[in-house]
């Protein structure tokens, strides 16, 4: 499964990069860049960082954060 | 249900203290990346302006060398639980040094960016865009060293034969900090090269 996660990151960390290098970045790519960050960031809170297996607590934390970082991030963007 | 909750862990991998240190960091980061967003806000159209002059590559190509340095801690990880003692700190010191290996290549590569927005006369005066900017990649570099230092203990402590698959705490800590910089830098890509 840790080589999926990682063949996951790299190829959205692609996405990405393409998105961004030839500007097609607008309301809506922003909106797919978010998303990817979230699935990213939570791939490696579950699967790197091994949270996955650990009772609900430890793992809300930091997917919590995630969520008010990038909810945030998205409103100052839009509003 | 009932049987994947028995199976649960009852506390995160690791030192309990490293978690601790990740949720310090995460709040500090997390600050500064709305903070980021807020403050662009009030003038969009100076930031997006000052961000075409970061080059997105470095910040694609660190975001590769990072995700795969994770990757390989992963696999030191995953070797050092191998039975035979030998073996196993063989090929997990093997996967620290590649780990390692990239997370020099970083360091370089961010010099190397901060060299030439340097030469550009960029520094934290010039604007709020490259204020934040600096503050953040400066401050997650910083991370950044700290976090070769310990793959670099944790490496030693393995050659020596310090952890095994019956002990293997201390590298278990450092990974935890290794991808948590890994973590930040996803989120740093996005938020500062990407998003306009």
């Amino acid at each position: 499964m840790n080589f999926k996660v990682w063949i996951i990151l790299l190829f959205l960390t692609c996405l990405t990069f393409v998105i961004g290098y030839f500007n097609y970045v607008n309301a809506a790519f922003v909106a797919i860049i978010l998303v990817t960050v979230m699935i990213k960031v939570q791939l490696i809170i579950d699967y790197f960082m091994e949270l996955k297996n650990v009772t609900y607590g430890y793992r809300f934390i930091p997917t919590l954060w995630l969520l008010v970082v990038i909810t945030l991030i998205a409103i100052a963007y839009y509003f | 249900m009932t049987k994947e909750l028995q199976t649960k862990e009852k506390l995160p991998p690791g030192d309990f203290g490293i978690w601790i240190i990740v949720y310090v960091e995460l709040i500090t980061f997390g600050l500064l990346f709305v903070g980021y967003a807020f403050a662009r806000r009030l003038d969009v159209a100076l930031f997006n302006e000052s961000q075409l002059l970061l080059d997105t590559r470095f910040g694609f190509v660190n975001t590769l060398i990072l995700v795969t340095s994770s990757y390989f801690v992963v696999k030191a990880l995953e070797s050092i639980k191998i039975k035979a003692k030998k073996e196993a700190s063989a090929l997990a010191s093997k996967w620290l040094l590649f780990a390692m290996g990239l997370g020099l290549v970083f360091i370089v590569n961010k010099i190397i960016e901060f060299s030439q927005k340097s030469a550009q006369g960029i520094d934290l005066s010039t604007n709020t865009f490259f204020m934040f900017y600096i503050l953040l990649t400066a401050f997650h570099f910083l991370h950044m060293i700290l976090g070769v230092v310990i793959l670099f203990n944790v490496r030693q402590n393995t050659k020596r034969g310090a952890y095994s698959y019956e002990n293997y705490l201390g590298m278990q800590t450092g990974a935890i900090y290794w991808h948590l910089i890994d973590l930040l830098w996803i989120v740093l890509f996005a938020v500062i090269y990407i998003i306009r």
